[in-house]
């Protein structure tokens, strides 16, 4: 296991009698991507705004690639590159110019400046403001990259773009954590969640309510399995026969929750022996990131939704 | 220092042709300027409350307007990632305020001159209570666009504190004229320092604070403001 880069110990931010992120403590490895979910004003921004040294913490401490947040923020902003959730370069100032300010700030060597631009294939004489809204992310992205930093802080990348858009900015996650970089990523788009983080950790009213690896996190609301059945024929002996499992249909198939899926096979035998019919495809899923997310949450809201899984009613 | 530099260059690109730079900050005092001189043709006593409107317009206009844009698209942030510290980002902001107010308040300077009865006393006194009109009113500028929490309502404050102070600070009508009882609030007005520095500089007289006395209020109003600017963005943030 790699040695955190990140650590938060109890931290707590507090405005007035409101308190935002709640005595929270969690690691980011080095070169992990760390996904930190949560619904609106859970926390994950005001987190975000602690950890890169740009709101006080509360309560509780810090550390960002071995710096103390509180005691030593320029070392930490030196250590860290930020996107935000809006694409803030300045709009009068070409991408060249912007990037070229950043470094003077950043005191990075000018060479990066042409280097992202050419890495990243950035219009470089063209205005902030007249590029499109997924130029103007990618832009932000790269601004982030000025100064070579090993840890990035990326809040809600993809929010307002389009898909393709969107597609190209989780690349680029990708493409940072190869390059050996860390990668905060806050988010509450599913997709992200579920294909780009090792880790993710999953906040609600300031507080986390899981962390942990995909599949550990999953493991959280239960044992079951998703058991998806197609067999030939179907009769309605068959779904009656299991009925313990509460069947529902998707599209062709029969979806199945099961908890021991070894005597779920078993059982499928005998019944495939009883009642006559074949197997014509068999797979588990575990529940999705979403599903574990929408569990956890609603729990801590105590607003469960009705069985159907969301329908208008 | 290099930090700073880079923030005011920037600055001068990004917010020099905003239009609350431009109206507030550029057309509104040589217009005002333009007015008195058509109106009155020989403008001598009014020259340094002219010159001063316009050093309060265009520095505090600048500044406000680059603030307001900073805040409400979180461009702000971007400085207050960056490792640089909350005194550089504040004396940038004020000087690059300053910078803008000196070049709209030369050019109203230059342009009244046309109309003065008398020559300009002295240049060089001139050019210093210039330079320390600009700062104060810049300091005071950032110190007001970063107190009001809502960016919205900045310009709304900023005039509410601007357009009384051209009566109070004896910038249109000399405090002389005013009842007695009504020197205090001229003396608490941070303009009437800039006004009768420059009435000095420019006409070799004063009305109610000496020139020496002028020139530390202004130094002092700028060391004061700036430090509550500090504090406002740490407050801010």
């Amino acid at each position: 296991m790699s040695e955190p880069i990140i650590k938060a110990v109890n931290l707590t931010k507090r405005y007035g009698d409101f308190t935002a992120v709640d005595g929270i403590s969690f690691e980011v490895r080095k070169g992990e991507i760390f996904g930190f979910l949560g619904p609106n004003g859970a926390g994950k921004t005001t987190t975000v705004r602690m950890l890169s040294g740009l709101t006080t913490i509360t309560e509780g401490e810090a550390y960002v690639n071995g710096y103390d947040v509180k005691k030593e923020k320029v070392k930490v902003k030196r250590s860290i590159g930020v996107v935000q959730d809006v694409s803030n370069l300045y709009e009068e100032l070409t991408v060249e110019e912007n990037l070229r300010f950043l470094a003077r700030l950043y005191e990075a060597p000018m060479e990066n400046v042409s280097k992202l631009i050419k890495d990243f294939n950035l219009p470089a004489k063209k205005k902030f403001g007249k590029l499109s809204s997924g130029y103007k992310r990618r832009a932000s992205i790269v601004a982030a990259l000025i100064h070579d930093p090993p840890v990035i802080f990326m809040d809600e990348p993809t929010i307002a773009l389009d898909v393709r858009s969107a597609k190209m900015v989780r690349e680029m996650v990708r493409a940072l954590n190869v390059s050996g970089r860390t990668v905060f990523l806050t988010t509450h788009n599913m997709v992200e969640a579920e294909t780009l983080p090792h880790r993710i950790a999953i906040i609600n009213h300031g507080r986390i309510v899981a962390i942990g690896g995909r599949n550990e996190v999953r493991k959280l609301v239960g044992n079951e399995v998703r058991v998806r059945l197609k067999v030939e024929p179907l009769k309605s002996s068959i779904i009656h026969a299991l009925e313990g499992y509460s069947p529902a249909f998707d599209e062709d198939s029969l979806v199945l929750k099961v908890e021991d899926v070894d005597a779920f096979m078993d059982e499928l035998e005998d019944l495939k022996r009883k009642l006559g019919f074949r197997v014509l495809h068999i797979s588990t899923e575990l529940p999705s990131i979403e599903e574990v997310f929408l569990e956890l949450t609603e729990e801590e809201n105590g607003e469960k939704g009705c069985a159907c899984g969301g329908c208008p009613l | 220092m290099m930090k700073v530099y880079a923030i005011i260059v920037k600055e001068l690109k990004e917010y020099m042709l905003k239009p609350g730079a431009i109206s507030w900050g550029i057309v509104f005092p040589l217009v005002f300027s333009l007015a008195f001189i058509a109106r009155f043709g020989d403008i001598d006593h009014l020259v340094p409350g002219l010159v001063s409107i316009s050093a309060l317009f265009g520095t505090t206009s600048f500044v406000s307007s680059s603030i307001i844009f900073e805040r409400r698209l979180r461009t702000f942030e971007r400085l207050l990632l960056a490792p640089v510290s909350y005194g550089e980002i504040i004396l940038a902001k004020i000087l690059v305020g300053t910078i803008f107010g000196l070049m709209v308040s030369t050019i109203t300077l230059l342009l009244v001159l046309h109309f003065m009865t008398y020559p300009l006393w002295s240049v060089s006194l001139t050019a210093l209570n210039l330079v320390l009109s600009n700062l104060t009113f810049a300091a005071m500028g950032v110190y007001i666009s970063l107190a009001i929490s809502n960016p919205i309502n900045v310009m709304t404050w900023l005039n509410l504190v601007r357009l009384p102070m051209m009566f109070t600070s004896g910038a249109i009508a000399s405090l002389t004229l005013f009842p007695h009882w009504f020197l205090p609030i001229g003396l608490v007005t941070p303009m009437t320092y800039s006004v009768d520095g420059l009435r000095y500089g420019i006409l070799y007289y004063y009305d109610v604070v000496p020139p020496l006395a002028s020139a530390l209020a202004m130094v002092f109003m700028t060391l004061l403001f700036t430090l509550l600017s500090i504090r406002a963005l740490r407050r801010l943030y």
